[in-house]
């Protein structure tokens, strides 16, 4: 009876549910060593995507060209313009760069992202699904790139890195509903939270919650990182405030942000390495 | 046999690439079909409950691989959702393409509550309708067009393995 039990289908049914059931804990730690199975096929996997990527890229580029020769002209005439005009405007700014420079020294401001490194990637997948806000960028651990780094474009925060592998890492964006961030509203300096929304996300955009009464809001405001929690530095932008929402009463209120990245037309982005990464990496070993 | 594990390799390792790439510039209302959800589905439908089950794990993997989460997650919704479709598979009439349809819609909406709830059930933001309505609902319709073709490849290497393993036993 037992025996036959054993050999049945139900019996290694369960067997095997029990054993991924242990793994999927094991892995779900942060810096976990099995999550480096994933290298076995993403390794073999990334190379083709960074094709296919670059494939769409020239297409488009190829596309757009045509299309965009007769609008490019007049571009040109009205820039050549304006380049006279900036030449002029850099050298003035020249100058102030100059003088902030030797103000700085001489106040001795440790400027925010000094001891952080600015490294390019680009996204060369999206995440499978339908729920997860999540892309692939082509830099990984060879990179010297670690869970929890910020990611970043030239106008705001994208998110942060969920995992590495060898030669690819996974960023969860801001509009993510398993994304929150701390922040502040740049005017006046209170902190809120960031949340992804699994409606809003459709629109590009995400949530403001944890608006105490007293905090003055309004539309347009700046919303930046406060640096609370640990992961994110302080002052990135994270976008604007496009609509506030009352639930029941003023108590009880919301914002709609619409973020400064575009998240329908991300391409490129940054990564920002600290260049205190390895002791960072030392101490959350310690916590799992 | 071996053609069958040859071709469903090329196959899995092809749609996994189609789905993480340009299968976005196709969505449509923010909707993409799981391609991978259909293949394990048709390979259910026309084979085993083991080979459903195997197949299943292994897609699971894959995405488990390339979407950076835990190990083991849709490895563990793929075996059962192979295994389920694989056992029921003797009483449907299965070679036929409405089945599949069918099948493959029904499937999509309790394969895709179950990643939702389980994804989501730890925050405590569940909603009901807005899920089906704009997720759910749109995708398994996707799903079931796309099911059509995946179903006819999958059928053509099921007979063409079934004639290797005849034309083999011949001789």
């Amino acid at each position: 009876m037992l025996r036959r039990f054993i050999k049945s289908k139900l019996f290694i049914l369960l067997t095997v549910t029990v054993i991924v059931l242990i793994v999927m804990g094991l892995s779900s730690r942060k810096n976990s060593k099995i999550k480096y199975v994933s290298n076995v096929f993403t390794v073999v996997l990334t190379p083709f995507q960074e094709l296919i990527n670059y494939i769409g890229g020239q297409i488009d580029e190829a596309s757009s060209y045509l299309k965009d020769i007769k609008a490019l002209n007049d571009e040109n005439e009205a820039l050549k313009a304006r380049i006279a005009e900036l030449e002029d405007e850099v050298k003035e700014l020249e100058g102030y760069k100059t003088k902030n420079d030797e103000l700085k020294k001489a106040l001795n401001i440790k400027h925010q992202f000094s001891d952080v490194e600015f490294l390019g990637a680009n996204i060369i997948a999206k995440d499978m699904g339908n729920w997860f806000n999540t892309f692939t960028i082509d830099r990984g651990i060879s990179d010297k790139i670690s869970v929890d780094s910020t990611v970043i474009t030239s106008n705001g925060l994208v998110g942060r890195v969920v995992s590495t592998d060898l030669i690819s890492s996974k960023v969860v964006s801001i509009i993510d509903e398993s994304s929150t961030v701390s922040a502040r509203i740049a005017k006046t300096g209170n902190l809120v939270f960031v949340r992804g929304d699994l409606k809003l996300k459709e629109q590009g955009l995400c949530k403001l919650d944890n608006i105490f009464p007293d905090v003055d809001i309004s539309v347009g405001d700046t919303i930046e990182t406060s640096g609370l929690g640990g992961i994110y530095p302080k002052g990135i932008t994270i976008g604007t405030v496009k609509e506030i929402r009352r639930k029941t009463n003023d108590m009880n209120r919301y914002a709609i942000i619409e973020p400064a990245v575009d998240f329908k037309r991300l391409e490129e982005v940054f990564v920002l390495i600290g260049k205190d990464n390895i002791e960072k990496a030392g101490e959350s070993k310690d916590e799992g | 046999m071996r053609v069958k594990i040859v071709s469903y390799s090329i196959l899995i390792f092809f749609i996994t690439l189609v789905q993480s790439t340009v299968l976005d510039n196709i969505a449509i209302y923010n909707v993409k079909p799981n391609l991978l959800m259909v293949f394990i589905v048709s390979v259910a439908l026309l084979g085993s409950n083991v080979e459903g089950a195997v197949v299943g794990f292994i897609c699971g993997l894959v995405q488990d691989m390339v979407s950076g989460g835990p190990i083991g997650f849709y490895a563990l919704l793929g075996l059962y959702l192979g295994f389920a479709i694989g056992s029921i598979n003797e009483r449907l009439y299965r070679e036929n393409v409405l089945v599949t349809i069918i099948v493959t819609f029904i499937s999509t909406v309790v394969y895709e509550f179950s990643v939702y709830f389980l994804s989501y059930f730890a925050k405590g933001s569940l909603q009901l309708v807005y899920p089906f309505t704009h997720v759910i609902l749109p995708e398994a319709v996707y799903n079931s067009v796309v099911s059509i073709f995946i179903f006819i490849i999958i059928l053509k290497i099921k007979r063409r393995s079934e004639k290797v393993a005849k034309d083999s036993r011949r001789y």
